[in-house]
């Protein structure tokens, strides 16, 4: 693992090394770097299998993380490949012809956060969500409460009660009279 | 085709007599993993409906409804969640909100029925046969989306703090602020435990915007001494915090302050209190302490001509009075009481009702008098020697201290009761230069004063005394002071729910002292509640109508001379009530 990680290193600029146990490592790779450098690992280190692609929303630094999930059968480590892209017309570039695999994943992430992946066979197709008319739900901006709030009707008979007004008229209805009346005279008109 | 193509269907045939992996039908059992979220359990007497589980429910699942056998209580709303499992996504971010871990998650998910309606249901209260399971999603320290921690401000060591006046604690700094707001879910249980009501989470969340601008009109609109509050306040709403169940209550005294320290140079224009019109009623306030002066702003924002009769030289009452600056500075009083009377209150200094000006002139001249007198009067202990020279009490000490008399302390003060008032003559004396004893009949548990006064007191050096009680004072031909006390054993319980301390035979023992401050109890100055003939209780204090605090026609009383001793926020809160229905008895 140590010499995989120096190889890496010195092949790909890899940065933030994470050994996280003996058969795991996470590091990320520029953009650019990412398709020459999962295809070094499935090559040269033996890193087969595509086990997932996942994506992370890190609407703060206005970045998309992908993080590329590759397992060795021979000696059965895994390596995780992260590398970060724009959030603006976010666009990666597809593996598919690496990894028939990564279709469905990339088609996922497609839909879930909006990334495309041009070239990608079906990467516009329905996923799970058919009919969506909304931005990606896997986006930090996504709204989910006022979606549902808006998408599924209540049902017939359903109320709430708001539990300050609700101890306000059950502990103190005078103290929330006097409340109410006396906080109008300090309110901005 | 091949030989073993032919044959490797009948292969299947060796394992006909098997015992088969699918499971029969109908099917009876089918348990979910050990972790499986299932449906909801709720323990119903730890839930407090706080509502923070209906507030992060993404898919609006969650309903809070009233339960026809939980009353709403102080810091329990009375309302408990109901789930619809026809929105649920089983996501368990209500479990992992839940503040007082009462809301879990059984491993159970198989349930039929016809009726759709069946599948909303209030876990806990409607039984189900989960409701005791061991299985399923529970909340644990990693997943709690609560933050438990609560951040401190920094103050002084006891070394350095106990040799002057000077105020001690510091406020948040503006990270520390934001840290402590975040930490707030805003579920509202904390409103009914203020005696004034003051909107928490509203202006907590002002500080979470960085709008402190519109925390400090949130607060004006409750409590006009914010600032006295934000440093003294015995934080009532901190005790029902939901997120004191778990962790550290939300630091909500120190957030108050934190407001008032950014936002008092620019009061005047963030308020920007226009002049109202006047109604040409005129309200005469006896006293100018909290209840006093609150009642005083906001009869003057509801357009009454207001008079403040002090007997002091100096307005603010046992804020200014009876607490030490190191826990209250008097510039930060002063400020905030200037406030109040630049809205165009009139004061008269120096003037005690009873003896320069009649009670029933007063009653003439005004529409209406609200009295806010206070309990100024320490209660003296029934025992031989209270009136030898040396021995204060705890009111008459604080207040000589606050005058900046420096009253003699000498060596050694010993000083009687477990109140606050008996902690601030503490550690008063210790800055005056004494070692200081307190003498306190029941044990500390049972002490009335705050827990973190007690704590400060004694990193200060106070040395707490429990079980003991002086019987009797005598002068020490040297000057100094025998004081003989008892030991006591803490007996049955009382009417106050604390257990009685009774005398334990032979146990008397004397120590010696330089100064004795009894502070044991303070009452409503008796000359002044009996010279004015309203009705008083057997404790000496105005008996007014609870709600509206109406003694008769046009007289309301408030405050400390209504409650008997008690803190400033209650005070606060009666002067508001009072300025209401003063009001309300001018539009008849």
């Amino acid at each position: 693992m140590k010499e995989m990680i120096d190889r890496i290193k010195q092949k790909f600029n890899a940065k933030d090394i994470n050994q996280q146990k003996a058969t795991l490592v996470f590091f990320t790779v520029e953009k650019k770097d990412l398709e020459g450098c999962v295809l070094y690992m499935k090559e040269f280190e033996g890193y087969g299998n595509l086990t997932m692609i996942t994506a992370i929303d890190w609407i703060e630094k206005n970045q998309f993380q992908l993080t590329y999930h590759l397992h060795n059968y021979t000696n059965r480590t895994d390596v995780s490949i992260r590398t970060y892209i724009e959030r603006e017309k976010p666009s990666m570039v597809s593996i598919h012809n690496l990894w028939a695999g990564a279709r469905v994943f990339q088609r996922e992430i497609k839909e879930l956060f909006g990334i495309d992946f041009p070239g990608c066979p079906r990467v516009n197709d329905n996923f799970v969500l058919e009919g969506w008319d909304n931005i990606p739900p896997m986006r930090r901006d996504f709204d989910t409460k006022k979606y549902s709030e808006e998408t599924y009707f209540p049902r017939p008979g359903r109320y709430k009660k708001d539990n300050v007004q609700f101890m306000e008229e059950n502990l103190y209805p005078v103290e929330a009279e006097v409340k109410k009346s006396i906080a109008d005279t300090v309110k901005k008109k | 085709m091949s030989l073993k193509d032919i044959i490797s269907p009948f292969n299947a045939w060796k394992r006909a007599f098997e015992k088969p992996d699918t499971i029969v039908k109908p099917l009876s059992e089918r348990d979910g993993a050990d972790l499986y979220r299932g449906f909801h359990t709720n323990d119903i007497e730890k839930c407090i409906g706080c509502g923070s589980c209906e507030e992060i429910c993404q898919n609006a699942s969650i309903d809070l409804v009233d339960v026809a056998s939980i009353q709403a209580k102080s810091g329990d709303s009375g309302l408990r969640p109901l789930i619809d499992y026809g929105r649920c996504c089983w996501c368990a971010l209500c479990v992992d909100i839940c503040p007082t871990g009462s809301l879990k998650m059984s491993n159970d998910y198989t349930w039929v029925t016809d009726d759709s309606d069946a599948f909303r249901f209030i876990p806990g209260v409607d039984k189900k046969k989960w409701d005791n399971s061991e299985k399923g999603y529970k909340s644990f320290k990693e997943a709690w989306l609560v933050n438990p921690n609560r951040e401190h401000a920094s103050e002084k060591a006891p070394d350095i703090r106990k040799h002057d006046f000077d105020e001690y604690a510091e406020g948040f700094s503006d990270e520390q602020a934001l840290v402590e707001a975040g930490r707030c879910l805003e579920c509202g249980i904390c409103i009914q435990a203020c005696p004034t009501h003051m909107d928490i989470p509203k202006y907590i969340s002002a500080i979470r915007k960085g709008n402190l601008e519109e925390g400090l009109r949130i607060m004006y609109e409750t409590n006009p001494m914010l600032e006295a509050c934000g440093r003294i306040c015995t934080a009532k709403c901190e005790d029902v915090c939901a997120v004191g169940h778990n962790g550290k209550p939300i630091a909500i005294r120190s957030l108050k302050r934190y407001i008032g320290d950014k936002t008092f140079r620019k009061k005047d224009e963030i308020m920007d209190l226009k002049p109202v019109q006047q109604t040409g009623k005129k309200v005469g306030i006896i006293g100018g302490g909290p209840a006093g002066l609150t009642a005083a702003f906001y009869l003057r924002r509801l357009g009454h001509a207001v008079t403040i009769y002090e007997q002091h030289d100096k307005l603010g009452g046992m804020l200014k009075w009876g607490i030490p600056d190191y826990r209250l500075p008097a510039d930060v009083l002063q400020r905030e009481i200037d406030f109040i009377i630049r809205q165009g209150i009139d004061v008269k200094y120096n003037v005690k009702i009873g003896k320069d000006i009649s009670f029933d002139q007063l009653h003439k001249d005004n529409d209406a008098v609200f009295i806010g007198v206070g309990a100024q009067i320490g209660s003296d202990m029934p025992i031989r020697g209270m009136d030898t020279e040396g021995v204060y009490s705890g009111v008459e000490f604080l207040e000589k201290v606050s005058k900046g008399e420096k009253p003699f302390v000498g060596k050694y003060a010993v000083v009687v009761g477990g109140g606050n008032t008996s902690i601030d003559a503490a550690r008063s004396s210790i800055r005056l230069g004494a070692n200081a004893k307190i003498l306190y009949r029941r044990t500390e548990q049972e002490m009335p004063a705050n827990r973190e006064e007690i704590r400060e007191a004694k990193e200060e050096g106070a040395d707490l005394m429990i079980l003991s009680t002086p019987t009797k004072i005598e002068k020490l031909p040297s000057g100094g002071l025998k004081i003989e006390c008892l030991k006591m054993e803490l007996g049955e319980p009382d009417s106050s729910g604390r257990r009685r301390p009774v005398p334990k035979e032979g146990s008397e023992f004397y120590i010696e002292a330089d100064v004795c401050i009894m502070a044991v109890g303070q009452k409503v100055e008796p000359e002044f509640s009996e010279s004015i003939g309203l009705k008083v209780t057997k404790w000496g204090t105005f008996e007014v109508h609870s709600d509206t605090l109406r003694s008769n026609d046009k007289v309301f009383a408030g405050g400390d001379c209504q409650t008997g001793p008690d803190d400033a926020i209650r005070a606060v809160a009666a002067g508001k009530t009072a300025a209401y229905f003063i009001d309300k008895q001018f539009k008849g």
